[in-house]
């Protein structure tokens, strides 16, 4: 998107093409910062006052160079800021963010590996310190553009040979090109390598971002006893390490030990709790551990500090008051809708968690009519598209049940469990909402009925494709994924037998385009799940083959 | 808002403090020298009480923050060789040209090493500061290798140190710190936490032709 402000790639830095945008929320600030800047040669400054004027000015102009305080009063922090850059591609890698900040640190407790700044500076600081580290990083930057490049372009391979180039070529660059490569390896699924990568680093210098790579290497090899041992050691000598403890959940997790899940979390949270999203999956572990108090204090402070946050969804919203209907505190849920009312009224996915609530709410307290009115409007939404998470509309199976209007209910349930047919939690909460209503044989029917087609699709198809028969199982799962579109299990299953039909049986044009579909989809369900970055790679690598240039998107 | 704690209250204090502290020395830094001593003289010791009183508030938050958990560093992969450049063009500045300020950057610097660059930093400037303060004509900032140490140096021209500082640092007993002392006592606690190893980092002070001070870090 941005041209390269400075396309030579030796001699001195050309400051005074360097497109600059200061952040700072205090106008005395502003100014001297622009005049310290302008003292390096740098005079094409702008200044933003807070996140919101940042981020237009960032979206209708590139910059080289962002200058971002952390803390900017009312609204986005710094941090929110550079999370909405870097998740929205906002800015590429070519571009240096710098945060400034009053604290010592945070390094570890707010920056996260995959949301680092280029760098920080600590207030106060002087022009020499600022201009020193500036330097140093478009420097690195000039050294990592081919890596960089290849990078932005999805070669990844090619990015690696460039990281390979610099750890033997630039000595100064060798730690910098060893992390860059540690992650290109964990996107590429290469987990050995990645642990050998950092156990390397360790070598070196037991530095804290490889000891937490390390960690994340051995638990995406299901060495998840190795993993944790690592993250308590990382702990004992800095517990202030905050991504150690979303580390430490997931390990824990995937060991089944929820309550060392939760634990983990409430100790992250407890020395910074300002993320949104180790707010939201410090409720969801609650919640499943049946804490609810736990879970409500979480939701209500992801809605809370993620008020101006990319993060926070109409999801969070339904959680909370579910949770708290739950409790027992129905005022507490009108009061959720209540104050959110306009947040909610905007989106349609915001309107279907209202109607569906205000559902709950109505048949709790005996309003047959009003709660038949919430039902036609969530309908309604349905019809347009709208789509809730599965809580949320096995909540609308209950409102529609106890409004005695089963067989809307059971066809969403069902829908729910195609899309869902290996989630026990959510199998055992509808099994729980068919019992209440006293239709236990109804409902084992509905979901059984409502599994069995996919599950048989399934396991016909991973059984053909044990076979060899790639081109049948590859139908198979196809029909599996019209019925279960949102399952991402049934997803990545049919994307990973379409590809094993290409690679023996050449290219099959329809095939790959539905694999490409059903990719994008697995990723929007489960967002991060190991086997994706696999079957991208290997659909990357077919698409190489048979000489398919990918539209970009 | 109403729910306006004291924590709150305090850290927004310390916010605006730190602003305002940044802010009088970036203007500090914009005032033009004029060559007549009655205004440049007041000028330069404005600008160095102005960084010393920086320094003295890192320090005693850093300490704040280290009494609520472990002490501990973070440390990184830097190169050596950018510190000492940052550090000499801040030491050039300081100066205002009434020192000559050198750098010596051996063959032995490693192009990358570990340490925390801040704390680092915040050592080698009070040293720096002492420079300023009793060299007479130079400074020399310094970085080599040697025996698995990175050696980080600041040497002067000046009568050197008094005994009984040499003596207590070496002997790593406390003294009655004030001024030059209170810099060395957290230079000293800086170093010692450059653990690699079980192998503890050091702070050297010897005078030769000056003062010499050392950061020793394994």
């Amino acid at each position: 998107m941005s041209v390269p402000f400075e396309t030579s790639a030796r001699g001195p830095i050309d400051y005074a093409a360097l497109r600059a945008l200061v952040v700072d929320d205090y106008p005395g600030m502003r100014n001297a910062l622009r005049l310290t800047l302008s003292n390096f040669g740098i005079n094409k400054v702008q200044v933003a006052s807070n996140a919101a004027e940042a981020l237009f000015q960032i979206r209708n102009k590139d910059y080289d160079f962002i200058l971002c305080d952390f803390n900017l009063g009312e609204g986005r922090d710094g941090q929110q800021l550079l999370e909405e850059l870097r998740h929205g591609n906002l800015i590429s890698l070519d571009t240096v963010f710098m945060m400034v900040t009053a604290e010592s640190y945070y390094e570890k407790v707010v920056a996260t590996a995959e949301l680092a700044p280029d760098d920080y500076m600590i207030k106060p600081f002087s022009a020499e310190v600022l201009r020193s580290r500036l330097e140093s990083i478009l420097l690195r930057k000039r050294a990592f553009r081919e890596a960089y490049r290849l990078f932005a372009a999805h070669d990844l391979e090619g990015a690696l040979a460039a990281c390979d180039t610099l750890i033997r070529e630039q000595p100064r660059y060798v730690v910098d090109a060893l992390r860059f490569k540690g992650e290109l390896l964990v996107t590429l699924g290469r987990f050995d390598e990645a642990e050998a990568l950092y156990k390397q680093v360790i070598e070196m210098r037991a530095i804290p971002w490889a000891r937490l790579g390390l960690a994340r290497a051995l638990h995406l090899q299901q060495k998840d006893d190795a993993a944790e041992t690592e993250l308590h050691d990382v702990l004992d000598r800095a517990p202030e390490m905050v991504a150690a403890y979303d580390l430490l959940s997931d390990v824990c997790a995937a060991k089944k030990d929820t309550a060392g899940a939760q634990a983990a979390l409430e100790r992250g949270v407890a020395i910074s709790g300002r993320t949104v999203r180790r707010q939201q999956k410090l409720g969801e572990i609650a919640y499943a551990n049946g804490d609810l108090g736990a879970a409500r204090t979480a939701y209500a402070t992801a809605i809370d500090k993620g008020r101006h946050s990319i993060f926070v969804s109409a999801e969070d919203y339904g959680n909370l008051c579910r949770v708290q209907a739950e409790q027992g505190d129905y005022k507490a849920v009108a009061d959720t809708l209540k104050q959110n009312r306009s947040t909610l009224q905007a989106s349609p996915e915001g309107r279907l968690v209202t109607a569906v609530t205000q559902g709950v709410l109505h048949v709790q307290a005996g309003r047959q009519e009003d709660a038949a009115k919430a039902i036609e409007e969530a309908s309604a939404l349905r019809a347009a598209g709208t789509r809730g998470d599965a809580r949320l509309m096995l909540d609308l199976a209950g409102v529609c049940m106890s409004s005695g209007r089963n067989d809307e209910a059971d066809s969403i349930v069902s829908e729910v469990a195609r899309n869902a047919h290996d989630s026990e939690a959510l199998l055992a909460k509808a099994r729980k909402l068919y019992d209440e209503a006293g239709r236990a044989d109804v409902g084992a029917s509905v979901l059984s009925s409502a599994t069995a087609d996919v599950r048989r699709l399934n396991n016909e198809g991973v059984v053909l494709a044990q076979k060899g028969d790639f081109r049948t199982a590859a139908e198979k799962l196809l029909v599996a994924c019209e019925a279960a579109p949102y399952n991402p299990r049934i997803a990545m299953n049919a994307v990973w037998v379409i590809l094993k039909h290409i690679d023996t049986s050449g290219m099959d044009e329809p095939m790959i385009e539905a694999a490409r579909h059903y990719l994008d989809a697995a990723e929007r369900q489960a967002p991060g799940h190991p086997r994706l970055s696999g079957l991208r790679l290997s659909l990357k690598e077919m698409e190489g083959r048979y000489g398919i240039k990918r539209k970009t998107a | 808002m109403t729910d306006f704690s004291t924590t709150d209250f305090q850290a927004a204090l310390i916010h605006e403090l730190k602003n305002h502290l940044g802010l009088l020395g970036m203007t500090l830094e914009r005032v033009p020298m004029t060559g007549d001593a009655a205004h440049d003289m007041p000028l330069d010791d404005a600008r160095l009480l102005c960084q010393s009183v920086t320094d003295r508030l890192r320090q005693a938050l850093w300490l704040y923050k280290a009494n609520l958990g472990p002490l501990t560093p973070d440390i990184d992969a830097y190169s050596p060789h950018d510190l000492i450049n940052a550090l000499a063009a801040r030491a050039k500045t300081l100066s205002r040209n009434r020192f000559v300020v050198e750098t010596r950057l051996a063959d032995s610097l490693p192009p990358v090493a570990f340490f925390d660059r801040d704390l680092i930093e915040m050592a080698m400037t009070n040293a720096i500061q002492n420079s300023l303060a009793y060299a007479r004509s130079r400074i020399v900032i310094e970085g080599e290798r040697r025996d698995d140490y990175l050696i980080l140096a600041v040497r002067d021209d000046s009568d050197g140190y008094p005994q009984h500082v040499l003596e207590s640092v070496a002997a790593g007993t406390p003294y009655r710190a004030r001024g030059t002392g209170l810099g060395l006592q957290f230079s000293r606690l800086i170093a010692q936490l450059h653990e690699n190893q079980g192998r503890p980092g050091e702070l050297h002070l010897a005078n030769a032709h000056g003062a010499v001070f050392q950061l020793l870090l394994p």
